[in-house]
C-alpha cells in the first residue's frame, strides 16, 4: 500500500479520534479547572478528596465490585456450559439478545416487575413470603446490573473458553490430576485473559453508572456516574463534574494497565 | 525372561452414538517392556485404543485389564500411564520446567525430589539448561522432546505415544524414531506408538499391531508382518506389493500370469483360489528370455535409491518393480525372482487360521 492511500484510509480514524476522543477529553480536564464564576483553581480536584466525595467514591467501588463479581460467578460456568453443549452458537445468541435492547427499556421493565403491584412481588406473595419493597434498593440496583452487564462478560470468558485446546485438560488427567486441580491449574489459567477483558468490560462502565442508580436505585445509590450528571444538569457546576470524570478516566486506565498485563510463564 | 502382561483387552467394542462401531470386539495382550506400534489409516481406531488404555473414553463393551486388574471404570488420572499427545499439549501458560514438573506436583513430591527428577528427565531427552524457556520458543523438535519428558518423569508403566512425530519434517521424524527406540530401551518401559506412518511401525517396533475398520487385522514383528502379510488390506498397507490373482496347485506349486511356480507355501486345498504378494524389490530385471515372466515397460521413476518401473504383463497385471538397474520404457524385459519371495495369501483367512496352518505344517515338517 502507498503513503497517499494509507493517508486515505487513516483519515476517519483520525478524524473520529480527533472529534470524539481527544478533544472531549481535553474539553474536561481543561473545564475541570475553572470553578463555578470561571476562576482557574486546583479546589475542584482538592474537593474529590474531602469525605463526602471519598465516601461516594469508595461506594462506587465497592457497587463496581459487587457487579463485577456477581457476572463473573454467574457467567463463568454459564459460558463454561455453553461450550460444552452442542448448540453453543444458539445458546450464546440467547444470552447476548437482550442486549440489543435499549438499556432504559429494560430499565423500565424491571421498574414494573420489582413495583409493589409488580410480578416479583406477585411471585413472593404466591409462596407465602409476603410483597416486600424490592425497588429503591441495594438489591434491586445490583441485580438490574448484572442483568444488564453479564453478556459483556460472558461473551469475552466464552471466546477464551473454547479456544482452549481439550488435548490439555485430557493432559492435565493424564499426568494425575482431579478434575477440580484440571480447572484450578490449566483451564482458569488459559482462560483468564477472557476474564480480565469482561472485568474491564463490566467494572469500568459499572463505575459510572447513573440510570440505573437513578431509576431502579432511586438515587439511594449515589455513584460518580450520578455525581457527574448532577454537577451538569443541575448544580452547574461544570468543574466539579469535570474533575470528577478526570479521576474516572484516569481510574479506567490505571484498570486497564492492572488487568492487561500479559505476563507468560507462571510459576 | 517369562512373559509378562501389563495390559490386556478382551473382546472390547467401542460405538458412539449408539450405532458408528470404532472397534469391534478387539482383544490383545501387550507384554512389560516392549515397543508396540499400533498402525493403520486414520479412522481405523488405533487413536481410540490408546484412549481407552489412558482413559479417556470409556469401552461400550467388553473388560481392559492392567497388570490384571479391570481398569474399565477407573478415571484418567488413576491410571499409571501416562500420554505423548499428537500436538504435544503442553500447558502454553507454563516454561518448560513447570510442564515437566506438572506431574509431580500433583502427586505433591518434595521441590528437591522435583528438581533432581525433572533435570534427569530433561537430561534423558537432551533438552539440559532448557528449563527456564517458554514453550513458544521452543521448535517443534524441542517441544515433543518436553512431551516426552513430561510422560516419562512420571516413572509411569506404560507410555502412550499419539502419532508423535506426524507434525515433524522427514530428518527430525527418522532422528526421533531412532531417539524413542533408544529412550525405550534405556528406559525398559512399555511404549504403545499410534502411526499410520508404515516404515515408522517397522522401524521402531517390537511388535505391531495392524489396524483396518476397528479390527485388528495381523499382529506380529515386523518381518512377520512385511514377509507373511494375512491379505490384501495387510500387504497393501505395509510397503509396496504386487498382488495378483492366482491357483495353488498342490503344495509348492502356485499358478499366475499363466505359468505354475515353484513356492514355499503348503497346507492348502488342491486348486484353491488365492492371491499372490511379491514385494517389488524381490523383482529382479533381466533380459525377456531369461525371465520368469515377461513384462513391458510402461514407466519408470527415479527414487533416488532406487529406479521404479511400473509394468505388465500379457494377462494385463500390473508388476512395480524396485530396482538399482535401469530399463527403457516400452521396452520388453523379463522379470525372475526367487520362490521364497512369492507368498500365497488365502481369500478370507483370518489370522488364528493363519497361525493354526504355519503351526500345522511345521508340525509336519517335524515329523518327517
Amino acid at each position: 500500500m502507498n503513503s497517499k492511500t494509507r493517508l486515505f484510509y487513516l483519515l476517519p480514524y483520525v478524524l473520529w479520534i480527533g472529534l470524539f476522543v481527544v478533544t472531549p477529553i481535553l474539553l474536561v480536564v481543561y473545564y475541570s479547572f475553572f470553578d463555578l464564576h470561571g476562576n482557574f483553581t486546583f479546589a475542584n480536584y482538592e474537593k474529590l478528596f474531602t469525605f463526602v466525595y471519598m465516601k461516594m467514591i469508595a461506594s462506587s467501588f465497592w457497587y463496581a465490585f459487587l457487579i463485577t463479581v456477581f457476572c463473573l460467578l454467574i457467567a463463568y460456568p454459564a459460558a463454561y456450559f455453553i461450550t460444552k453443549t452442542k448448540y453453543k452458537q444458539l445458546l450464546l445468541l440467547l444470552v447476548i439478545l437482550p442486549s440489543w435492547i435499549n438499556l432504559l427499556l429494560k430499565a423500565y421493565a424491571f421498574l414494573g416487575i420489582f413495583s409493589t403491584y409488580g410480578a416479583a412481588n406477585n411471585f413472593l406473595e404466591v409462596v407465602g413470603i409476603g410483597a416486600q419493597q424490592i425497588l429503591f434498593t441495594d438489591f434491586s440496583f445490583v441485580f438490574v446490573s448484572v442483568y444488564i452487564f453479564i453478556p459483556f462478560m460472558l461473551l469475552p470468558i466464552f471466546n477464551a473458553l473454547d479456544k482452549l485446546n481439550p488435548a490439555l485438560i485430557d493432559a492435565s488427567r493424564d499426568l494425575g490430576a482431579s478434575a477440580w486441580t484440571t480447572f484450578r491449574k490449566v483451564v482458569f489459567p488459559l482462560t483468564l485473559s477472557g476474564v480480565k477483558s469482561g472485568v474491564q468490560a463490566v467494572f469500568i462502565p459499572a463505575l459510572s453508572l447513573f440510570m440505573i442508580t437513578r431509576l431502579i436505585a432511586g438515587n439511594r445509590v449515589i455513584t460518580l456516574g450520578t455525581a457527574i450528571e448532577q454537577h451538569f444538569l443541575v448544580t452547574q457546576d461544570w468543574g466539579m463534574g469535570s474533575a470528577i470524570a478526570v479521576f474516572l478516566i484516569i481510574t479506567m486506565f490505571v484498570i486497564m494497565i492492572v488487568t492487561g498485563t500479559r505476563k507468560r510463564g507462571i510459576q | 525372561m517369562e512373559k509378562e502382561v501389563i495390559i490386556r483387552f478382551d473382546n472390547v467394542t467401542k460405538r458412539y452414538d449408539s450405532d458408528t462401531v470404532v472397534l469391534d470386539h478387539v482383544s490383545f495382550e501387550i507384554e512389560r517392556g516392549k515397543f508396540y506400534t499400533l498402525l493403520g489409516p486414520s479412522g481405523c481406531g488405533k487413536t481410540t485404543i490408546l484412549r481407552l488404555i489412558a482413559g479417556f473414553t470409556e469401552a461400550s463393551e467388553g473388560d481392559i485389564y492392567f497388570n490384571g486388574k479391570r481398569i474399565n471404570q477407573v478415571p484418567a488420572n488413576k491410571r499409571q500411564v501416562n500420554t505423548v499427545f499428537q500436538d504435544y499439549a503442553l500447558f502454553p501458560h507454563l516454561n518448560v520446567y513447570e510442564n515437566v514438573a506438572f506431574g509431580l506436583r500433583i502427586k505433591k513430591v518434595k521441590q528437591a525430589e522435583v528438581d533432581r527428577r525433572v533435570k534427569e528427565a530433561l537430561r534423558f531427552v537432551n533438552l539440559s539448561g532448557y528449563e527456564n524457556r517458554e514453550i513458544t520458543e521452543m521448535s517443534g523438535g524441542q517441544r515433543q522432546r518436553v512431551a516426552i519428558a513430561r510422560a516419562i518423569v512420571n516413572e509411569p508403566e506404560v507410555i502412550l505415544l499419539d502419532e508423535p512425530l506426524s507434525a515433524l519434517d522427514l530428518k527430525l521424524r527418522t532422528e526421533m524414531q531412532y531417539e524413542l527406540r533408544d529412550l525405550q530401551k534405556r528406559l525398559g518401559i512399555t511404549f504403545i506408538f499410534v502411526t499410520h506412518d508404515q516404515e515408522e511401525a517397522l522401524a521402531m517396533s517390537d511388535e505391531i499391531f495392524v489396524l483396518h475398520e476397528g479390527r485388528i487385522e495381523q499382529s506380529g514383528t515386523p518381518t512377520d508382518i512385511y514377509d507373511e502379510p494375512i491379505n490384501r488390506f495387510v500387504a497393501d498397507f505395509i510397503g509396496e506389493s504386487n498382488i495378483v490373482p492366482g491357483k495353488m496347485i498342490k503344495d509348492f506349486e502356485v499358478e499366475f500370469a499363466g505359468k505354475v511356480f515353484e513356492c514355499v507355501d503348503q497346507g492348502l486345498n488342491p486348486n484353491e483360489s488365492v492371491e499372490v504378494v511379491i514385494r517389488p524389490e524381490d523383482l529382479e530385471i533381466t533380459s525377456w528370455d531369461k525371465g520368469k515372466i515377461q513384462v513391458k515397460v510402461d514407466s519408470q521413476l527415479f527414487r533416488g535409491v532406487h529406479y521404479e518401473m511400473l509394468c505388465y504383463d500379457e494377462a494385463k497385471n500390473e508388476w512395480l518393480v524396485h530396482s538399482t538397474k535401469k530399463a527403457i520404457v516400452g521396452e520388453e524385459i523379463g522379470l525372475n525372482f526367487e520362490p521364497e519371495a512369492i507368498h500365497v495369501m488365502r481369500l478370507g483367512e483370518t489370522e488364528e487360521e493363519f497361525d493354526k496352518r504355519l503351526e500345522s505344517y511345521q508340525e509336519a515338517r517335524h515329523e518327517q
